[in-house]
């Protein structure tokens, strides 16, 4: 073997055991699958897929499944819509890519969803006065303040999310978890995890 | 009056099959609905329908809905259509609405009794199917 061979076959070596190692630190923690980057509808669709091929096989009954693909969607489509970091371009068809992580898996037989996304500083206050107050909401509060949402013309520049907020307390099993971290004066980084 | 032609898709994974046939007055939704753009979608449908409503293209409206799963933007889109409908009821238009849903999908259900609670004219009749 020549020098260069060997140098490679270690290094490959040691790419796979970092890549194994990180594979199984993710299963560990139940993870289902996971995806950090730029997000599009059609990855929503694909990933969407793959989730509840992948959940009716583990015979999950048909209400768990629907429920945790309701909150599926819900979450990455507040991704798509509201990531501060995002590329939209006028083509044809138009492109709309929006950067965020999304992680789906289970814990002690619930599954979960994980959305983390940048968002401007001033739509992290705003966020948190309304997931905490979903959070207090028990579920037939969330099922008329749904409602009542449904009826409004929709808050300026919000694309219909606030709804989709209730309707991901609604599915979840628990108050949804919140938090935000501070980047910069201009961005925070927002993560959303439900139980279901 | 302008003519509205019918409008029809059929389903896709996204998008439900709808039959909108103004005319006739007969309106079916069936499937599952998170398109990509729902504003898009539901925007000719919903502009359909109250052209349709507010011209009498028929004399009588039967709209049905039979969904698996829609989403919150969906949702949205169907309580517009249905404000349309029981305005056209108010004033005199007779509409009948068809909710149907797995007689053992309870958030298919609940959605049909929330959005009943918005029609005093028009008739909403829960329909399960089993």
């Amino acid at each position: 073997m020549t020098d260069a061979a060997e140098a490679r076959t270690e290094s490959s070596a040691l790419i796979a055991e970092e890549v194994l190692g990180f594979q199984r630190n993710m299963t560990r923690r139940g993870i289902i699958f996971s995806f950090t980057g730029y997000i599009s509808e059609g990855i929503l669709k694909a990933l969407g897929d793959a989730l509840r091929q992948k959940i009716r096989l583990e015979s999950t009954d048909t209400k768990t499944v629907n429920r945790v693909f309701s909150v599926f969607v819900e979450q990455v489509q507040n991704v798509i819509r509201y990531s501060a970091e995002r590329i939209e371009h006028d083509a044809e068809p138009p492109v709309e890519l929006s950067s965020g992580m999304i992680t789906v898996g289970s814990e002690n037989g619930r599954f979960f969803v994980i959305c983390g996304n940048v968002i401007g500083r001033k739509d992290a206050d705003t966020l948190a006065v309304r997931l905490r107050e979903l959070a207090g909401m028990d579920s037939d509060e969330l099922r008329r303040f749904y409602k009542e949402k449904l009826r409004e013309p929709p808050d300026e520049g919000s694309k219909g999310g606030s709804i989709g907020l209730i309707e991901i307390a609604r599915r979840a099993s628990e108050p949804i978890q919140f938090d935000f971290q501070h980047l910069s004066d201009a961005q925070s980084y927002f993560v959303l995890k439900a139980y279901i | 009056m302008a003519v509205v032609e019918t409008i029809e898709h059929e389903a896709t994974d996204r998008t439900p099959a709808v039959v909108f046939d103004f005319a006739a007055g007969q309106y079916r939704l069936s499937g599952e609905s998170y398109p990509e753009d729902a504003a898009n979608f539901y925007g000719p449908l919903t502009q359909g329908l109250r052209q349709a409503v507010e011209d009498r293209a028929s004399d009588e409206v039967e709209f049905t809905v039979e969904m698996i799963y829609f989403n919150s933007s969906t949702a949205k889109a169907l309580m517009n259509m249905f404000q349309i409908l029981e305005d056209g009821a108010e004033s005199g238009l007779n509409v009948r609405i068809n909710w149907c849903y797995h007689d053992d999908d309870e958030t298919m259900e609940e959605f049909g009794e929330d959005f009943s609670e918005d029609f005093e004219h028009a008739d909403f009749r829960m329909c399960p199917l089993t």
